[in-house]
């Protein structure tokens, strides 16, 4: 399709500004020379229809969750109810500056400090920071406070324990927050090889990242002994909320020996995922991290008397002076009658992982998606993801060999080895069940040997229904009689998208990294 | 699938060849590598000068799904790169053991060879 | 529930299937310690008019933002958008898709990157644009670690007034890697009368350049700077250039871009951007959209997703994401960055934006908004009721005032205006002095208002 540069036309115009009433103050009077372009800048000129109809014609070559089944396995393409966006663009919310004064902005803070309150219950953790914008920007926010927690105990520790089966996120944050990695194995039946984890944790490890269920979608049916093993030399373990929504209102993070914890809301939580973000890596901790979490945090002050807060002024607080000012507020009242929630800062904070709070406008669809959960239903969420899943597998194993031949938590991880005699790779099925109309299941992760090669990670989630189910699995058994038969049909998948396979070697070989014209 | 395997050549265990011309030995990946990588799209050049230990990365390359280290198969210096992968990276699927070759090291100790592969034993290594 | 379409019947015909009795029997490897006893201690659930009722309550305990005008900036700039914005927001096919990681099913918002990619590289004047990182913040602490990563040194010489949460978070980011951050010019323009700066509010030449050495690996600037000064990014590249360092401009304000020289142009080597001015409103301060900019030979440094143009297998043009090598699902711990979710959604608002308003409209808006900036300082320091600086800056601009500021903040308040950022609660040395942010939301008349209310108060 055309580039919105391709669409321009010298002179046309797609906006519309008011009269400009400075006409007596000149441009050049403002800026100065060494500063102010000689040349406007060489953006596209079109009309405003222009823009629509490009935008419209992008979208049809898209596929959201709203198109149809997502089942990428480990993302939780979960259905986004409609009324949270609504809720999401509230007036007073989507206009609210973030440096107003506290008292302007009651109803925001009151929304931070009450989905904080549920994410507690619901991980059984004791404080939750909201500020990391993405399941990643958590880990590195809670690796770097397992980082500090060392640190203050005046004991450093550089090495983090990580399961081969992880996310790549997991080494990587594990690496920008300093720490060397050790990989622990996954035995045969999918789960971390115990006696592997107990020779390698030591006490210079500061502890283990874990994702349970983990990427393979088994529990870590050790993890109270895994627990053990890491605390019994100090250590911290820390829980990679992405797969969270199995366990909803099953198991806490909290009561199974976590001390740290990350949620992905942007999964569990039906937060869409725009097209690859804005998301939130809300992050909770135990007790004995609290102060090390990110600030601010938002506070809730009853009889007038603000604790813990830094300074009635809402001042922010250098590193230096965290200390000494949050033991001076901490009785002081605050100037105004009617404040009831305020920012406050953790005193050995290892300080802001970003400009501002959070992602607010997800935290609003987050804490509507709880509310309209509710207790009732928090474990139904989990139940149906689980049942989902396994029905897929179930139905599906006789073609596709499950990397381990045993229930499921939300998904199963299936596998295209067997289709290799035919010359049929799993990408080929990938591709070829776009030409059904499904979105592909996630391909090649988890991959570790000798188990989880040519893998196809399928997550339903509870959104989904067995009629849809039981489409996608008609077209999953189609493929692979296809494959046996006509594997030319799955070599040359997909057919019917707005673009066919992509040369991807031809793109890094020979780099367009934007329009030059 | 058959991969071809040179005679005469040192094999390692992460699919790294080396051939040997008196005290220095010249390194490349093998086709079963660069199959396995698919469409090489990037050859980091690697520092000539740098000492480096057997196992050890000498650079990386990289195709479009995966990166890969390539290590030393022995100890040694690097005393030359062959800059002409480096900006034409193909020819690693090309001819692996030919214009694809990588580096050259100075060998510290010639005993390391003993630890590699000799072509039957890869050829052993890799069949699947 | 209504999210959860499978029936009780439904669930029992599945379970079958499974070849389970109850669901009981698929989770048996739960040990019994480790799970919930009865339900979450979370509220009841809501019908869909209750929840609306509960947090429309909610958001009425906000003052009412929309029916004000803002005087305020300081990192988050309340610009107009237009409604066709909104409209491309709303697409379903953008907001409920993953990652495009299948680019088949994902050439919206591949091109949609590509596209930003092309409009910020013009902007900025750079080769390349990774165009979503979380924040301006965490972009620009990621480009301080890929200074490090590409002249191996451990130090860096940050102007003090860059925006106060981007040094903070660039701490923060690099607090495990050793760095040692040297400020600049700030506290030395305060305290001490040697001002080697041409103008006040810009970062002072000669301490800068007294600051870098040959450990340095970049010199970091804001321009506009955190008091909107504009900061001359030529003679700083000069002068970080000289001493052999890179130098990493910030851009909060991409506004200023409509009018301003390209940092390409100037000699950055990598910008760090903002681009919340393009199309995204306050939202209390996120989601926003970071980019990085830079030239082509530093590439291979870069964090976070791009887009590349190649062709299908039919020839026809097609974009993918690219250079994937350097991402964490690949390199898993030698990665360039962890980062995964970036703010891609806001890609769209980014794209329809700068497309709506194109090469003059831009221009226009960023005139206006330095125009009716100068406009408002002029006036307000005629009141004898502020002490102006002269500084070139751009929409936002610094006053010191003997006035009662709790006093004419609320009655900036109460006359439909959010009053401007106290200074102090970032800097508590500038006790009296307010940061004003003019952009085109402000009619001349609003701007006459506030300078009649600042008059009238004492």
């Amino acid at each position: 399709m055309k580039l919105i540069y391709e669409k321009s036309v010298k002179g046309r115009v797609g906006y519309s500004l008011a009269k400009d009433n400075f006409g007596e103050i000149r441009l050049e009077e403002c800026i100065p020379s060494y500063a102010l372009s000689k040349e406007k800048k060489a953006l596209p000129e079109v009309s405003e229809v222009d823009v629509v109809r490009h935008f419209t014609a992008l979208a049809k070559m898209n596929y959201g969750i709203d198109t149809g089944f997502y089942p990428l396995g480990s993302c939780t393409m979960k259905y986004n109810p409609k009324i949270n966006e609504r809720l999401a663009s509230l007036d007073r919310f989507v206009y609210a500056h973030p440096l107003s004064d506290e008292r302007n902005v009651q109803g925001s803070l009151e929304i931070m400090y009450d989905l904080e309150q549920l994410l507690k219950e619901i991980t059984g953790m004791d404080r939750l920071t909201l500020s990391p914008a993405a399941g990643a920007h958590g880990e590195l926010t809670g690796t770097l406070i397992m980082r500090k927690y060392f640190e203050d105990l005046g004991r450093p520790r550089h090495k983090m324990i990580i399961p081969d089966s992880a996310h790549g996120t997991n080494p990587a944050s594990s690496a920008m927050a300093g720490f060397n990695i050790v990989e622990v194995k996954s035995n045969e039946n999918g789960t971390v090889d115990i006696e592997d984890l107990r020779r390698l944790m030591d006490e210079d490890t500061a502890g283990m990242m874990l994702t349970n269920p983990n990427t393979a979608g088994i529990f870590e049916e050790n993890v109270v002994e895994i627990a053990r093993i890491i605390h019994e030399k100090g250590g911290l373990l820390y829980y990679d909320g992405a797969n969270l929504n199995a366990l909803l209102g099953i198991v806490r993070p909290g009561d199974a020996g976590f001390d740290i914890v990350h949620l992905n809301l942007h999964k569990t939580f039906s937060t869409p995922h725009g097209a690859g973000g804005p998301g939130v890596g809300a992050v909770g901790v135990k007790k004995h991290l609290e102060e090390f979490l990110p600030g601010p945090l938002v506070g809730k002050c009853s009889n007038n008397l603000l604790k813990k807060s830094v300074d009635h002024k809402g001042l922010e607080p250098t590193p230096e002076k965290r200390d000494s000012q949050k033991n001076e507020s901490a009785e002081k009242e605050h100037d105004s009658q009617n404040s009831k929630y305020a920012f406050e800062y953790p005193t050995k904070s290892i300080g802001r992982v970003r400009a501002f709070y959070g992602n607010f406008s997800v935290l609003v669809k987050a804490y509507a998606w709880i509310l309209s959960i509710g207790r009732e239903q928090a474990r139904e969420v989990a139940e149906m993801s689980i049942i989902n899943a396994n029905y897929v597998m179930a139905r599906l194993k006789k073609y596709y060999r499950p990397a381990y031949d045993r229930f499921c938590m939300h998904e199963c991880v299936l596998t295209g080895r067997d289709y290799k005699g035919y010359g049929i790779k799993t990408l080929d099925i990938a591709k070829r069940l776009m030409d059904y109309g499904f979105h592909p299941p996630t391909i090649y992760f988890p991959h570790f040997e000798p188990y989880a090669q040519e893998t196809i990670m399928i997550e339903p989630t509870e959104s989904e229904s067995k009629e849809t189910l039981d489409e996608f699995i008609e077209a999953m058994i189609k493929i692979a009689e296809e494959a046996k038969k006509n594997p030319g049909l799955l070599k040359d998948a997909p057919h019917a998208t707005a673009v066919r396979r992509c040369n991807e070697a031809k793109a890094a070989l020979e780099p367009i990294l934007k329009y030059t014209k | 699938m058959e991969y071809k395997i040179i005679e005469g050549l040192y094999y390692t265990k992460g699919d790294e060849w080396i051939k040997i011309e008196g005290d220095t030995g010249m390194v490349g990946i093998t086709d079963y590598a660069q199959d396995k990588l698919g469409d090489v799209v990037y050859v980091e050049e690697a520092l000539v000068g740098k000492k480096i230990k057997k196992d050890e990365a000498a650079l990386t390359v990289e195709s479009v799904k995966a990166a890969s280290d390539i290590n030393a198969p022995v100890s040694g210096e690097i005393t030359g790169v062959n800059k002409g992968a480096v900006s034409d990276s193909t020819l690693l699927n090309k001819d692996p053991y030919g214009k694809g070759w990588l580096f050259k090291i100075k060998i510290d100790n010639p005993d390391e060879l003993k630890e590699l592969m000799d072509a039957k034993a890869y050829s052993e290594y890799r069949k699947e | 529930m209504r999210y959860i379409p499978n029936t009780e019947e439904q669930k029992k015909e599945m379970l079958e299937a499974i070849g389970v009795g109850a669901f009981e029997d698929i989770i048996k490897s739960i040990p019994e310690k480790v799970r919930v006893k009865g339900e979450l201690n979370i509220p009841p659930a809501l019908s869909e008019s209750e929840l609306f009722e509960k947090i429309f309550g909610t958001s009425k305990k906000n003052i009412d933002f929309l029916s004000m005008k803002p005087l305020i900036g300081g990192g988050a700039y309340r610009h107009y958008v237009p409604e066709v914005v909104k409209t491309v927001l709303s697409y379903p096919e953008f907001y409920t898709a993953y990652t495009p990681y299948q680019p088949e099913l994902s050439q919206g918002t591949l091109q949609t990157m590509f596209e930003v990619q092309t409009h910020l590289a013009r902007l900025t004047g750079m080769d390349v644009v990774i165009p979503s990182m979380y924040d301006g913040a965490s972009a620009a602490a990621e480009t301080v670690l890929m200074a490090m990563r590409l002249t191996h040194k451990n130090k860096v010489v940050i102007s003090s007034l860059v925006h106060p949460h981007y040094i903070e978070t660039i701490r923060t980011y690099t607090e495990p890697h050793g760095l040692e951050i040297v400020e600049v010019a700030f506290e030395n323009m305060l305290y001490s009368s040697a001002i080697h700066a041409p103008f006040q509010w810009i970062t002072d030449f000669t301490e800068l350049e007294k600051a870098i050495d040959d450990k340095t690996a970049a010199v970091i600037i804001q321009s506009p700077n955190f008091f909107g000064g504009i900061e001359d990014i030529e003679r700083i590249s000069q002068i970080a250039h000289t001493k052999g360092t890179m130098l990493i401009q910030v851009v909060v304000e991409s506004m200023s871009l409509g009018i301003l020289k390209s940092p390409g142009k100037l000699g950055a080597d990598i910008v760090a951007g903002e681009s919340q001015s393009f199309g995204m409103d306050l939202n209390f301060g996120g989601p926003y959209n970071g980019y990085i900019a830079t030239k082509q030979s530093f590439i291979r440094q870069l964090p976070g997703r791009i887009a590349g143009e190649t062709v299908d297998r039919d020839g026809k043009r097609a974009f993918v994401m690219t250079m994937r090598a350097r991402e964490q699902d690949i390199r898993r711990e030698k990665a360039t960055s962890n980062i995964c979710s970036n703010h891609a959604l806001n890609l769209f608002a980014i794209d329809a934006y700068l497309s709506l308003l194109g090469a003059n409209g831009l221009y226009e808006v960023a005139s206006l908004n330095a125009r009716a900036s100068h406009y408002l300082m002029k006036q307000l320091v005629k009141t004898g009721k502020f002490e102006g600086y002269a500084y070139p800056f751009f929409n936002e601009f610094i006053l010191k005032t003997s006035m009662d500021i709790e006093s004419l903040s609320d009655k900036l308040v109460q006359n439909g205006f959010i009053p401007p950022l106290r200074v102090n609660k970032f800097m508590p040395a500038l006790e009296r002095h307010l940061l004003f942010t003019v952009t085109e939301v402000l009619s001349k008349q609003d701007l006459d208002r506030v300078v009649e209310i600042a008059a009238g108060e004492r």
